[in-house]
């Protein structure tokens, strides 16, 4: 494998060179530093590279126009483009002009490199013996097909158990998107089919600042797409890293968690799949639910089969583990589980499978915060009450709560006094 | 220093990127030296140059404060503020002679 690589700092052009001999041993790695040399002429072998490495920001030159040149050359192999961690729409520009993938520089690990140009550089042998090389690639394939008007699906960025996520654009004014298209088994099934259009229908009716906006739905050769907005704060999972939040943080986006289930819950919808990937946050730092896969019109029939429970064991409500009927409360729950992990950088309950945790929802006692957050018991007590009798009642109470209650008693300690936005 | 706290200072490397840490930590002294002749001519555009540099590789190697104070002076270059800038360039040169690295 020869592998060129085009960064001005030398330090990034070692590490990326150590991790991809880690990987290769016998990979011939060349750089090329464009603080010292312009943008490769028609004179140098770009098409002896299998790929190229190419960072945004070239000191004195620009790497969305080193690679336009690039690219129109026939012999060009494939490109790598390094981009500023959220800064999609030049992420979006690099791959309309040519670059076949993409990663976020100051998120870019081992792993995402050696991944990366794995995926670049497959022969038909390695698809063949690798099945999550082979999806992933056949998920490329895919992105690559589908025509939805107005917009431009760029690049394969995730894949989950009932659809593959893409990096999209829109066509006018390159704003980046994401574009959800539904796995083909799952549109073979008719329940997992009627529950993600109904995703599209529910989000849509809600107006809120805190609910992920959804541009629009459709098929195209018989695949079923939604378009979202993109998120570039990433999700609460990656922000809190096994890692407490400060008090005041925390507090702030529970706060915007309990407007979001306000305004779902008033247009008659349950979550009831609340989790810190659910949780997104947008370049100005607000948080906003998404993913209602699971989600369900409180006043629709229940598609949910006898004894099937459906959410996710560590932020699951006793009613849910027991698999009752579920109302607004349950999401009360689950938002309380969420606040307790902001606080202390733990789960509420753990255990060895999911099972047992589901078990610990409904029978243990959750432990005490720790004494410096003392002042949130009382609140997080009402938030997790087994007994959803004794739990509060909805959203409002809970921000009624907050403002009544909790500043007054947390002094320097009290929460952000965030606005309701819409 | 009031943004700088003890496990700032603390970072583990992976054992395999131990020989590259010499030259990484020689490019931030003389990047150090870079920030304060931009800031003393006031070129701003090369201080959010350099600023955007350290935040690029500062987490690439686990030197988590050194991307933090980055960001700080691409912030405070774009906004042209002296003062903020002067601070940071004080802490990152704090920071360099107090960083203690560890090989897992």
């Amino acid at each position: 494998m020869r592998i060129l690589l085009i960064d001005d700092d030398e330090d990034l052009r070692n590490l990326l060179s150590r991790y991809i001999r880690g990987q290769w041993s016998d990979a011939q790695i060349d750089a090329y530093d464009p603080l010292e040399r312009d943008v490769p002429d028609e004179t140098f072998p770009l098409g002896q590279y299998d790929v190229v490495v190419l960072d945004y920001m070239l000191g004195r030159g620009d790497g969305l126009q080193w690679l336009k040149i690039l690219k129109q050359r026939p012999e060009c192999p494939k490109i790598l483009f390094l981009t500023g961690a959220g800064n999609e729409i030049i992420a979006v520009r690099a791959m309309k002009a040519g670059a076949d993938d993409y990663q976020r520089k100051q998120e870019l690990t081992r792993e995402k490199l050696i991944t990366s140009i794995r995926e670049l550089t497959a022969t038909q042998v390695e698809r063949t013996v690798s099945p999550d090389l082979a999806s992933r690639l056949e998920g490329h394939d895919l992105g690559a097909k589908i025509r939805i008007p107005g917009i431009k699906v760029l690049h394969l960025i995730g894949e989950g158990g009932t659809a593959r996520v893409y990096l999209a654009s829109r066509e006018d004014d390159d704003e980046p998107l994401v574009v959800k298209i539904l796995r083909q088994e799952i549109v073979l099934n008719k329940k997992a089919l009627e529950r993600f259009m109904e995703e599209y229908a529910m989000v849509e009716r809600i107006q809120s600042r805190h609910v992920a906006r959804i541009f629009g739905h459709g098929t195209s050769d018989n695949n079923v797409y939604l378009v979202m907005e993109f998120f570039e704060g990433g999700d609460l999972s990656k922000r809190l890293a096994g890692q407490p939040m400060p008090p005041r943080d925390a507090l702030k986006f529970f706060r915007e968690l309990m407007f979001a289930l306000g305004d779902i819950h008033e247009k008659g919808i349950l979550h009831r799949d609340l989790k810190p990937q659910n949780l997104m946050f947008r370049k100005d730092g607000t948080l906003a639910i998404v993913d209602f896969g699971i989600a369900k019109n409180i006043a629709a029939a229940d598609r949910t089969g006898a004894g099937e429970v459906l959410g996710t064991p560590r932020y699951m409500s006793p009613e849910q583990v027991q698999g009752r009927a579920l109302d607004l409360r349950t999401d009360i729950y689950s938002a309380g589980v969420l606040l307790f992990q902001m606080l202390t950088g733990e789960h509420l309950f753990d255990g060895q499978t999911a099972m047992e945790v589901a078990m610990h929802h409904l029978n243990t006692q959750p432990r005490l915060l720790p004494d410096h957050l003392e002042v949130y018991q009382r609140l997080l007590d009402k938030l997790v009450e087994k007994d959803r009798e004794a739990r509060f009642r909805n959203a409002d109470e809970v921000i009624g709560f907050l403002s009544r209650k909790l500043e007054q008693a947390a002094g320097d300690a009290a929460p952000d006094r965030t606005q309701k936005l819409h | 220093m009031a943004g700088m706290t003890e496990e700032d200072c603390k970072v583990i490397v992976a054992k395999d990127l131990e020989d590259l840490i010499p030259v990484f930590m020689k490019n931030r002294h003389k990047e150090l030296d870079a920030l304060r002749v931009a800031l003393a001519a006031a070129d701003f555009e090369q201080l959010r140059q350099l600023g955007h540099r350290m935040k690029g590789v500062g987490n690439s190697y686990g030197f988590t404060h050194v991307s933090t104070l980055g960001k700080h002076i691409e912030d405070g270059a774009r906004s042209g503020d002296k003062a903020s800038l002067q601070a940071v360039i004080s802490e990152y040169h704090d920071y360099l002679s107090k960083v203690q690295i560890a090989y897992e």
